[in-house]
């Protein structure tokens, strides 16, 4: 079933139209709810005409995108690496739409990905949670194990080993990401063997672990996808961001200009989209060596010099050589909005959301 | 020794939470079935309920949540009685496009409702009510009686269920209805009213087990979060040979099934997490091959 929530006329500029396909509910506090943030940037900011739809299942993504592209809209933003498929079957017949699939693998025609690697992010929240665990036992809920999912555990696991090698991990998927009560029991299955430290990546399903977190004493959960501190502001330590609006609003504005090309867009620490955004609520919780080594590891991962997961072979980027212009000109605006706060840190972790909050444009 | 009955106590604490809903839903869903109508709208339903308890909760508290959530799963059975027995629709086809209606509309209304953030984490909620004494019993002790309100009520309904089906008139006229819809009629027996009637309830008994997902479980709504236990719920009717009895013990082997399913994924064996969350399937699907064999669904179930 398909239900389009959206669709904006009353836009000044009805040149270009922009398209969203989300996987889930847009009601989802974390990555869908973040894209149709960003959809709305689009036409607040940009001034293009917007419009959304929900798709779950391969028929009805594909069907989605075949909409969108034989209504001739200009830019269609895929949400998630289950599109990328669909984007290129689609796209061989309406090349003229281009088509970004947000955790895409590859470019193809018009279809270009946009990768977030989030695993940056988790590495250090795994951090913070292998300094702060008291059973030295990590748990994951995962929705279902797509490779960036995968990609993002063994971020969260690798990060907290290289502060406590001894850590243990244990994961429950749930086969959803719709299923609350499920993330509920999955987190306090979990708790009963010791689980002290959680992080996630199951959308909607994850409202449950935050439930579980908040009845069980000394548990507490990292958010992903979004800030999601405010989910349980006294159980979430931070969250592995991943800015969506930011970044679908730098596509659609070079989409806007006419310097959109094909290619491969891969986000990580140095962007700025992907950051650790602690909560200030429970900063007293990390002690400033922790801290400081947290930040140590940003700047060698946003260097290059610290890889916090090895990507499966179905994620690597296989790019024909393009110039990675949108990606370079984030990291210098970026870099140039923490000179702005004193420079004291040259990357940009551990910063404070409101440095995000106006647009960068 | 104590740690294994630690764990023990709190596997079986899980399973009863899993099969609440279900139980709830499934006890519903018999009454309706006995009079010879199937409802494949639980699922919709249950989701209707699940949203009402949120507005209601977040309106008056958690008492309030859980009585408007019946009252719409009744009114929404209503709405699935009028179609179906009023107007003599095919019952599967109304059951299931009163799911896909529910499943849009509960989404629209969530989001008009709370906006794109969702409800978050601040509902009231009904924490779980320890019966003194008796949530001291070892091991059956916390799983039976140390459980939210919801719990408590699915097991009261049981023999309550029980009483007013087979040791009642109504109960007698009710059956005679899902056996053979056209006796009963010549018996004298109102036959539409007795089919709404008990659609409507079966409806409040799903509007309940929604609201229990939201209210003693999650905490907050989430769209779609029924995931599916509509469908299980009518599966465990089948499983439980349309007795409340068999239901509870349905309901419960499917909590277990599922509890177990976590288990031993967090047990972090190189085994495909696949193969676990197969498992309540898996062993409905065995139990209905074995045990079922001699059941019979009422005569007139389906029929119009």
């Amino acid at each position: 079933m398909m239900a389009f929530t959206a669709c904006s006329n009353s836009a000044p500029d009805p040149g270009v139209r922009v398209g969203l396909i989300t996987p889930g509910s847009i009601a989802d506090a974390a990555w869908n709810s973040g894209a149709y943030a960003g959809l709305q940037r689009i036409r607040d900011s940009l001034g293009l005409a917007i419009s959304h739809v929900e798709a779950r299942t391969p028929a009805e993504q594909d069907e989605a995108l075949r909409a969108y592209a034989s209504q001739g809209y200009d830019l269609v933003f895929a949400h998630g690496f289950e599109f990328q498929g669909a984007a290129e079957r689609v796209s061989a017949q309406y090349p003229t739409t281009a088509i970004v699939v947000t955790s895409g693998s590859r470019t193809q025609g018009n279809v270009s990905p946009l990768i977030f690697k989030l695993e940056d992010a988790s590495y250090l929240a795994g951090m913070v949670a292998g300094g702060l665990t008291r059973s030295g036992i990590l748990g994951f809920v995962g929705g279902i194990e797509l490779p960036p999912i995968k990609a993002a555990y063994e971020g969260w696991v690798n990060g907290a080993r290289a502060v406590n090698p001894k850590i243990q991990t244990r994961e429950i998927y749930l086969n959803s990401f719709d299923d609350a009560a499920a993330g509920r029991e999955a987190a306090l299955a979990l708790v009963r063997i010791g689980v002290d430290m959680f992080h996630h990546n199951a959308d909607a399903a994850a409202l449950g672990l935050f439930q579980a977190a908040k009845e069980s004493p000394g548990v507490y959960v990292f958010g992903a996808n979004a800030d999601q501190s405010s989910l349980a502001p006294e159980r979430v330590p931070g969250s592995a961001v991943i800015d969506l609006p930011r970044a679908l609003l730098l596509v659609a504005k070079a989409v806007k200009a006419g310097s959109f090309t094909p290619k491969v867009e891969v986000f990580g620490l140095a962007s700025g989209v992907v950051r650790y955004e602690p909560n200030p609520a429970l900063a007293a919780l990390v002690p400033p060596a922790l801290e400081e080594r947290v930040r140590a590891a940003a700047d060698s991962i946003a260097a290059g010099t610290l890889v916090p997961a090895a990507r499966p072979a179905s994620m690597q980027a296989r790019k024909r050589e393009a110039p990675r212009a949108l990606s370079s000109a984030l990291a210098l605006d970026a870099a140039q909005s923490h000179r702005g706060h004193g420079g004291r840190r040259s990357t940009p972790v551990m910063v404070a959301s409101s440095e995000f909050s106006a647009p960068l444009w | 020794m104590t740690d294994s009955l630690v764990l023990l106590s709190g596997f079986l604490a899980a399973a009863v939470r899993v099969a609440t809903p279900l139980l709830l839903a499934a006890t519903g869903e018999t009454v309706t079935e006995r009079a010879g109508v199937m409802n494949l709208g639980l699922e919709g339903i249950m989701l209707g309920g699940a949203l009402a308890a949120t507005l209601g909760a977040t309106a008056a508290g958690p008492w309030a949540g859980l009585a408007v959530a019946v009252l719409v799963g009744m009114l929404l059975a209503a709405l699935f009685a009028a179609v179906a027995i009023g107007a003599r629709a095919d019952q599967i086809i109304a059951g299931t496009a009163l799911t896909l209606g529910a499943v849009g509309l509960t989404g629209t209304i969530y989001r008009q409702a709370y906006g794109i953030g969702g409800a978050g984490l601040a509902l009231p909620t009904l924490a779980p009510l320890p019966i003194p004494g008796l949530s001291q019993i070892p091991l059956l002790g916390p799983a039976l009686f140390d459980q939210p309100m919801p719990t408590y009520l699915a097991l009261l309904a049981l023999p309550l269920v029980w009483w007013v089906l087979f040791r009642t008139r109504t109960g007698l006229a009710l059956r005679a209805t899902g056996e053979g819809a056209a006796m009963a009629r010549a018996a004298g027996v109102r036959t539409g009213l007795v089919r709404t009637v008990a659609t409507v309830v079966g409806g409040g008994f799903a509007g309940l087990a929604g609201a229990s997902l939201v209210l003693a479980q999650v905490g907050t709504f989430a769209e779609r979060m029924t995931a599916g236990r509509g469908y299980v719920a009518i599966a465990i009717v089948v499983l439980g040979r349309w007795h409340p009895l068999g239901v509870a013990v349905a309901s419960l082997l499917f909590g277990a099934a599922t509890a177990l399913q976590y288990v031993f994924q967090s047990l972090g064996l190189d085994v495909p997490y696949q193969l676990f969350l197969m498992l309540p399937y898996g062993l409905t699907l065995l139990a209905l091959a074995g045990a079922v064999g001699r059941a019979r669904a009422p005569a007139d179930l389906g029929k119009a």
